[in-house]
């Protein structure tokens, strides 16, 4: 007698099996020592692979996830979404604003994920943990240098669809990004063409329930790789170009006057360094 | 948007960090996909159909976002985070083999096809039905099932080519 096939004693196993079916694997379990055998260590591999990422869910889940999933709607929300496509409005003209509404639903996705989302975490109590790290000055920073970093991410994941979806394209007036953006009234976009540094456009984001703007730049150089540069308020005090590291990402940071920049690429320090040092005398940051 | 729906959400975190722990077979990936799952299914909360499975919903949004990355860039592993092993002095010579084996595990799966290896973690690891599973993948379940067993019968070959297999089902069972 012909034995059930694997795909058959798998889904037994699984108990995806009913009725006749069943019954016929059974039978043939009993008068079969090898499909037995076989059986068992199908058994045992499953322990192991079920074993294998058991470990994951006894891991304290980051604060950062807990964030975006505590994120939700709110007034401000949607007022700055509102805003948002008034703003594509203006730019684009009454016939064509409308094209501005995924690039406006997107952003409310990554407000809620990483902006309002901390926010309403420590409101509302997710953890105290949650909480501690909200009153702590110190992990606020660090909280700070997470999200943009994982928005460098977002970035650089995003496929070319998506970068369409910038706020502001790459074409787009320096007028409209500093008023949008809450820039300072001096800015003027960088021009990091003498980097080989192209720009390719702008978002505007809540990082830590502040405006921030970031300025997309992209290179053939692969030493050097895509940067972001990220202008944003700040009430805290003028701040030393500072280094740090999230994963494989490098950022240099510091504040002047009411607004911090930061700079977030794979590029090594040197290179960031002299980057800043441009940047910074461009928009008299320094 | 209901407040149960953050509640959930929040539940739901540590299945969908193994879930995308076993896709990208890494942990500092995995977390900025589940991040990358949360933003999309807040932006779109309505397309979730009330009384329906929260967590299938959320796992199609991680397999999803997760293909859409991969289309984007190469896949790239960066680490194989043998320091997440993490075996300290004080550890008996059993867990650490058992650990070993586990992480061998994990080097196995990370050699799949990537709709084996979905089909291997919904299923065998986050335990939906095939129904289930073929409906988060959006194939038919013949497809899972066909798939599930490829899978199986890999892994069941790898691991047996390994030691991983070889009398360390007991210590997994400890883990």
């Amino acid at each position: 007698m012909q034995g059930p096939s694997d795909e058959t004693l798998i889904a037994y196993l699984d108990g995806e099996l009913a009725g006749a079916e069943r019954l016929a694997v059974a039978q043939a379990l009993a008068e079969d020592d090898a499909l037995r055998a076989r059986a068992q260590r199908l058994n045992d591999s499953t322990r192991l692979i079920r074993a294998a990422y058991d470990a994951v869910l006894r891991e304290p889940v980051p604060e950062r996830l807990i964030a975006a999933a505590r994120a939700k709607e709110s007034d401000a929300l949607i007022r700055r979404v509102v805003a948002q496509l008034g703003r594509w409005r203006d730019m684009m003209g009454e016939r064509a604003w409308w094209i501005g509404a995924p690039a406006a639903a997107s952003l409310a996705g990554i407000v809620l994920g990483a902006g309002l989302g901390y926010f309403v975490a420590s409101q509302q109590g997710v953890t105290l943990a949650a909480q501690q790290a909200a009153l702590n000055g110190n992990l606020t920073a660090a909280n700070w240098l997470d999200n943009i970093a994982g928005y460098h991410k977002l970035f650089i994941n995003a496929g070319p669809d998506d970068r369409q979806l910038m706020d502001v394209p790459a074409d787009g007036n320096t007028d409209a990004l500093r008023k949008a953006g809450q820039l300072p009234s001096d800015f003027h976009l960088p021009d990091l063409k003498p980097w080989g540094l192209a720009f390719q456009g702008a978002r505007f984001l809540v990082v830590e329930g502040q405006p921030a703007t970031q300025l997309f730049y992209t290179t053939d150089n692969q030493a050097l790789g895509p940067l972001t540069v990220v202008v944003a308020s700040s009430s805290k005090p003028d701040l030393a170009p500072t280094f740090d590291r999230r994963g494989d990402l490098n950022l240099l940071y510091w504040r002047h006057h009411g607004h911090e920049y930061a700079l977030v690429g794979t590029a090594d320090i040197g290179y960031l360094w002299n980057i800043s040092n441009d940047i910074a005398w461009q928009l008299d940051a320094i | 948007m209901s407040a149960s729906f953050n509640d959930q959400l929040v539940a739901v975190l540590p299945r969908l960090r193994r879930f995308a722990r076993g896709l990208t077979g890494s942990a500092v990936e995995a977390d900025d996909l589940v991040q990358a799952a949360c933003e999309r299914a807040l932006a779109r909360t309505h397309q979730f159909q009330a009384g329906t499975r929260f967590d299938s919903w959320m796992f199609r949004i991680v397999q999803t976002v997760w293909i859409d990355q991969l289309r984007a860039r190469d896949s790239r592993r960066t680490e194989n985070e043998d320091a997440a092993l993490n075996v300290g002095s004080d550890e008996s010579v059993r867990r650490v083999e058992a650990r070993l084996a586990l992480h061998e595990v994990q080097a196995a799966m990370n050699t799949l096809p990537a709709e084996q290896r979905v089909a291997l973690l919904l299923v065998t690891v986050e335990g939906l039905s095939y129904k289930e599973a073929a409906d988060v993948a959006e194939v038919p379940v013949g497809t899972i099932m066909s798939r599930l067993a490829r899978a199986r019968l890999a892994l069941l070959v790898k691991l047996e080519s390994g030691d991983a297999l070889r009398g360390s089902s007991d210590d997994a069972r400890t883990e």
